[in-house]
Order: structure tokens, then C-alpha cells, then sequence
């Protein structure tokens, strides 16, 4: 029984044209877009080159300045000023005329960068040309006490090294953020036709009396109902993780590598369908709920929206925690734990004692929420107009 | 048959109590068939929708073919067939034949039962050629053959119809008449709702009248138009009412 009524429901669900459309056409669009927005992103921070205007004079000595740093171009040009500001450089650098001689016999020597601050290429290039002058200087500095007979550490007390957490960067954790965000908003959006079509849609259309005095038990008929929103939702969530994987596997170079997994790639994958089949589980009993509140599919909507709004919000506060600042209450919540769960997840860490606290407190939530629904769902009141 | 002994309905509507069923008694007998009569709001769908299990009496109560429509709500629905609103309670994203099969499971049909019964409602009704369509595009008529269909599927030996004719035109209010004297002479009990004078007169054996509630009149089409002397049944209808009201003044 429970099984026609779960397949007629999901015929009549997969030919409104709203739910296709929102449940497949929706994620396609919303995570291409946001795939091809990060892997931008990405390329923009990693590959940019910027071009230094330096004269033609300049010896091969000095230009080694330059190595270590591959995004600098070096323009070579008679006039280095005039090169920049012909815009064929990002910003010029000018040295003493004898500049040279002058490091050599352990003179000060002048070196002037020209750039322009209102550009953010050309701030971004002239401090770069700053630190690879200052770590020239360093070394000058040591040539010369070393020449003098002292230790060069003297003038060096700080050797300071720069590192980003070893699997924590930028790119990263604005995706943890945003795949959650968008599968979340991805499932709500894409179940909420089917919820309101079931109980307010059916109340509506005078539907539900029809249904109500055949010797179908009404929490199997709840039940069942439920179940399609929650299918409709996974399939939702399922569709939208497919996109980004898919996407980012065979679009993109940046993304993939901020993304691989390794050998736990299927593990990730299998976690995060699980964490959208919960999810949508969750949201369905909240849809549903609110659909048995509503006597029209509007009025449904409408309760809708700022419930799934509001159980959005805890998560927004996550946006700020890093990965290792996570704690049992960002497992516990519903919503906030598939943020976390996903945020993990997005930084290759499977931890299964969070996954188990995040299904336990989402199953009892859902058990919560269907007790409400059914003890609605038995008054007259809820089910009949 | 259907006994309704004493059934009072009171709803709750926003702290304010409507009693929209007073004490209502009367009993219809197998093979009758019952016109409702009664101005906007009497009760009529209120009774109607206790009888079918989906209200349950606030006083009272309600037995079909001898099971209590609260204590036995199954056995009633087995033996029930309702349609509420001439042409309401069908999927527009679904195909007739889907319609019916989906109603035919819930009533635990087997598939061939469900095979030969929409075989033959659908020879009765006439509508073999659009069976395999989505109803979303059907017309008035159309639909309520199907919705009617839908009501007989689980073939049940009492059916309560809400207003079948409203809103429909002349051929397709016919369709439904033709039904019930055909319905009467496989020996089914009916009650039916209705506005509509003429139509009660021609189909029914006996009326019920109500009045904000109660029930003003049961009986015998015949002998009522004996007792008041007249066979017009909308002058007789007018009259209760004004009796009626008078009644409530005193
Ligand atoms: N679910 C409900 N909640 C509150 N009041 C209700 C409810 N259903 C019916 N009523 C009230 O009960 C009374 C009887 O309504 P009912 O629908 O039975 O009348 P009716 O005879 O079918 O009228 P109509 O000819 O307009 O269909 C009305 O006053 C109505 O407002
Ligand atoms: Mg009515």
C-alpha cells in the first residue's frame, strides 16, 4: 500500500514542470555557475603575471633578483618610465646610474620604484619588488659583514617564514561554505512544490477527502507522503552533487587540485550523498509540516520560505569557524551540522564519531517532527477545509 | 443502511462555537434514495461527511451497514463510495486510468478486479477514448464522469454524493441522473445533496430537510406531498423553512 501510493506520488510529483525544473534545471545552473566563479577565482590568484618595467642596461646579476619570483615579468626598455607609462608595465623600476659599482665598493646606492597605488596590479607588484629588494639588501648586508669579519645573523635575529595551514586555504574554505549553502538552499527549493502539493495542494484541490475515506490509514498515507518530499529532495541534493563533482572533475584544473581527495575520493563522495539524504529527510518533515499548516499551496509557501529561512540561519555563523574550531553543538544542530558535516567533508576529514552525532540528533528531530505531523494530520481540523 | 442517532458537530472556529449538526436522527434503508435538502450552511456536507468517517460527532452517533463509523471506520469506508463537489478529488498530472487504478489500489483491488471494473465503468460512462489522457485537460463534464467513476471503483453498496450537479450544464447533470436510476436499480442506497427542486423530486424516494442543523423533515416523497397538499416540492421546501423559523422565534 505504502508502496502505490509512494509511486503514484512520485509519477504525479516528476510531471509538474515546477518540481523538474527545480529539482534538476536549478542546481545545474546555480552550482555551474558557482563552479566556473571559484575556478576564476582561483586562476586569477595563482597565475597572474605582472610586467616590470626595467631598463635594458640592467645586468644579468641584478635581474637574478627576479627569479624566485615567477609571476614578474621583466619588460626591458631604454626608458623604463615611459614604458609604464605607455602601460606596457605594470610599474618601472629605476636605478642609480651607477648603481652596480656603487654595491660593489659598499656604497648606498639608489633604487626608486615607480607604480601607481590607485592600481591594484601595480600595489600588488610594487610591494612584491619591495620584498625581493629587501631580501637582495639582506644578502648584501650579510656580503658585507662577512667582508668585515662579523656574523651576518647579527643584523638577522627573525628568520620569519610564511605558511598557510597545511590543507586550509582561501579557496577551500569558501566552497566548505558555499556547497553546503547551496545544496541546502538547492533541496528546500527543490522539494518545497512537492510539499506543498501533497497536503495543501491535495486540501485545495478537494483531493484529500478523496483520499481520506478510502481504508488507507492515515500515517501510512503521512508516511508515504513524506517520503516522496524526502525523494524529491534527494534527488535534488544527489543531482546538485553530481554537477559539482562532475564539473569539477572534467571543467576545471584549479578547483580539482584544491578538491582531490586521494584514495578517499569515494568515501567523501558516498559521505556527502548521505549527509544530502539526511538532509532532505530533515526538510522534509519541516515541508511537510508547514504544508499541513497551509489550506492552499500558497499559504503553504508561504509558511515555508521563513521556516526554511530561519533553519538556515544557525549556519551562517559557522562561515567564520575554521575547520579545527568545530565542536559537538555544530554536529548536534540540524542544518548546522550538514554544514559542518559538508565543511569537513570539503577538506578531505571523515570523522565518523560527527557523522554519527549529526545522524543521531537529525533522526530524533525527524521523529520529533513526524509526531507533530501525525498528531495534525489526525485532526479534522489540518486535513480537511 | 444508514442509522444517525442524535449526532450533534460543533466546530471550533477561532474561539467561537459553530454547531453546525443538532441532535440529528434519521435512518435511510437499503435500496432508498435520499435527497438533502437545506439552505447554505444547514449542515448538509457536515452530515454528509460524518456518515463517510471523515468527522467524528461531538454527541452521537453514526452506523453503516451496521459498523460504527468512529469504532469501525474501515469496515465503512470498504462499503462507502463519496463524492464530494460534482467533479473535485481528481489528479490533473495524471492520466483517468491512472486516477481509477490509484483510487482502485487504495481500496486493495486486485490488479485484474481494477482491469474489469474500469472496463466497465468506463463502457457505462462513455469514456474509453480520452481513458488514457491527463485529466488536467478534460472538460466539466468530462471530469465528472471520471470523478464519479473514481466514487463507484470499490463498487460500494452506499454512496453519498455533495452537490453532484453544481456547476455542470444540462447534459452533463443528465449523465449523473441517468446514473442514479441505474445505480437504484442495482439496489444501492444514495444520499444526495442538492439544491436543485426538480432534481430531487425526480430521483428520490424520500427527503431530509435541515435547518441551521436540524433536521425539519424526514420522510416519504409521497406522502409528504399528501400531508402538505401540494407536489411542488420548492414551494413545500419554502415553506418548512418559513415553519422552521418560526420555530427558532419561539
Ligand atoms: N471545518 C469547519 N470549521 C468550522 N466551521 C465549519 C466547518 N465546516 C462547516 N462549518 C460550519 O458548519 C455549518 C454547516 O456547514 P455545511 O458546510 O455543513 O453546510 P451546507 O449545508 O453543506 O451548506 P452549502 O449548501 O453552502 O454547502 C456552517 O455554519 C459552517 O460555517
Ligand atoms: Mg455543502
Amino acid at each position: 500500500m505504502l508502496l502505490n501510493i509512494f509511486l503514484k506520488e512520485i509519477k504525479d510529483c516528476f510531471r509538474d514542470r515546477r518540481t523538474l525544473l527545480l529539482t534538476v534545471l536549478l542546481p545545474v545552473i546555480m552550482m555551474t555557475g558557482l563552479t566556473f566563479f571559484y575556478e576564476n577565482m582561483i586562476s586569477d590568484n595563482g597565475d597572474e603575471k605582472y610586467r616590470l618595467a626595467v631598463s635594458e642596461s640592467m645586468n644579468q646579476d641584478l635581474k637574478g633578483i627576479f627569479t624566485g619570483f615567477k609571476n614578474i615579468d621583466l619588460v626591458e626598455a631604454a626608458d623604463p618610465e615611459a614604458a609604464l607609462e605607455d602601460g606596457k608595465a605594470e610599474a618601472a623600476l629605476l636605478l642609480g646610474k651607477s648603481f652596480s659599482s656603487q654595491i660593489s665598493t659598499g656604497e648606498k646606492a639608489k633604487v626608486t620604484i615607480v607604480g601607481d597605488t590607485s592600481s591594484q596590479k601595480s600595489s600588488v607588484l610594487s610591494s612584491m619588488v619591495q620584498t625581493a629588494l629587501s631580501v637582495y639588501e639582506k644578502s648584501i648586508i650579510a656580503q658585507r659583514m662577512q667582508a668585515n669579519g662579523s656574523d651576518p645573523s647579527l643584523v638577522e635575529p627573525l628568520e620569519i617564514q610564511q605558511r598557510e595551514m597545511a590543507d586550509q586555504n582561501e579557496n577551500t574554505t569558501l566552497l566548505a561554505m558555499l556547497i553546503p549553502l547551496i545544496l541546502s538552499i538547492a533541496i528546500g527549493i527543490g522539494s518545497s512544490p512537492a510539499a506543498a502539493d501533497l497536503f495543501a495542494g491535495e486540501k485545495e484541490r478537494k483531493t484529500m477527502e478523496a483520499l481520506l475515506i478510502t481504508p488507507v490509514k492515515r500515517s501510512t498515507l503521512l508516511f508515504s507522503k513524506w517520503l516522496t518530499i524526502a525523494t524529491v529532495g534527494t534527488v535534488t541534493g544527489i543531482v546538485t552533487l553530481a554537477v559539482v563533482v562532475v564539473e569539477i572533475q572534467m571543467l576545471t584544473e584549479h578547483l580539482k587540485k584544491a578538491l582531490s581527495f586521494g584514495d578517499q575520493t569515494f568515501t567523501i563522495i558516498g559521505l556527502a550523498v548521505l549527509v544530502s539524504v539526511i538532509y532532505a529527510m530533515f526538510n522534509a518533515s519541516l515541508l511537510m509540516l508547514a504544508s499541513i499548516f497551509g489550506k492552499t499551496v500558497k499559504e503553504a509557501q508561504s509558511y515555508s520560505t521563513p521556516v526554511l529561512m530561519l533553519a538556515m540561519f544557525p549556519a551562517m555563523g559557522l562561515s567564520s569557524k575554521g575547520i579545527n574550531e568545530l565542536s559537538f553543538q555544530h554536529f548536534a544542530i540540524p542544518i548546522m551540522n550538514l554544514f559542518s558535516l559538508l565543511k569537513e567533508l570539503v577538506f578531505g576529514i571523515v570523522d565518523y564519531q560527527h557523522i554519527l552525532i549529526a545522524l543521531t540528533s537529525n533522526l530524533i528531530c525527524m521523529i520529533v517532527l513526524f509526531i507533530i505531523g501525525r498528531m495534525m494530520f489526525l485532526k479534522d481540523k489540518w486535513v480537511m477545509n | 443502511m444508514i442509522e444517525i442517532h442524535e449526532v450533534t458537530k460543533k466546530f471550533q472556529d477561532k474561539k467561537k462555537f459553530v454547531t453546525a449538526l443538532k441532535h440529528v436522527t434519521f435512518t435511510v434503508k437499503e435500496g432508498q434514495v435520499v435527497g438533502l435538502l437545506g439552505e447554505n450552511g444547514a449542515g448538509k456536507t457536515t452530515l454528509l461527511r460524518t456518515i463517510a468517517t471523515l468527522l467524528t460527532p461531538t454527541e452521537g452517533m453514526v452506523t453503516v451497514a451496521g459498523f460504527d463509523t468512529m469504532k469501525n471506520s474501515n469496515e465503512v469506508k470498504k462499503r462507502i463510495g463519496v463524492l464530494f463537489g460534482g467533479e473535485t478529488g481528481l489528479y490533473d498530472r495524471l492520466t483517468a486510468r491512472e486516477n481509477l487504478e490509484y483510487f482502485a489500489s487504495l481500496y486493495g483491488l486486485s490488479k485484474h478486479e481494477t482491469k474489469v471494473r474500469i472496463d466497465d465503468l468506463s463502457r457505462m460512462f462513455g469514456m474509453r477514448d480520452y481513458l488514457n489522457r491527463r485529466v488536467g485537460g478534460f472538460s466539466k463534464g468530462m471530469r465528472q464522469k471520471v470523478a464519479i467513476a473514481r466514487t463507484l471503483i470499490h463498487n460500494p453498496e452506499i454512496i453519498l454524493f455533495d452537490e453532484p450537479t453544481t456547476g455542470l450544464d444540462i447534459t452533463s447533470s443528465n449523465v449523473f441522473r441517468q446514473l442514479v436510476h441505474q445505480l437504484k436499480r442495482e439496489g444501492k442506497t444514495i444520499i444526495f445533496s442538492s439544491h436543485i427542486m426538480e432534481e430531487v423530486s425526480m430521483l428520490c424516494d424520500s427527503v431530509a430537510m435541515m435547518h441551521k442543523g436540524e433536521l425539519v423533515y424526514q420522510g416519504n416523497l409521497e406522502s409528504l406531498y399528501k400531508t402538505e397538499g401540494s407536489r411542488d416540492l420548492n414551494y413545500i421546501f419554502m415553506s418548512k423553512l418559513v415553519r422552521g423559523n418560526e420555530h427558532y422565534a419561539s
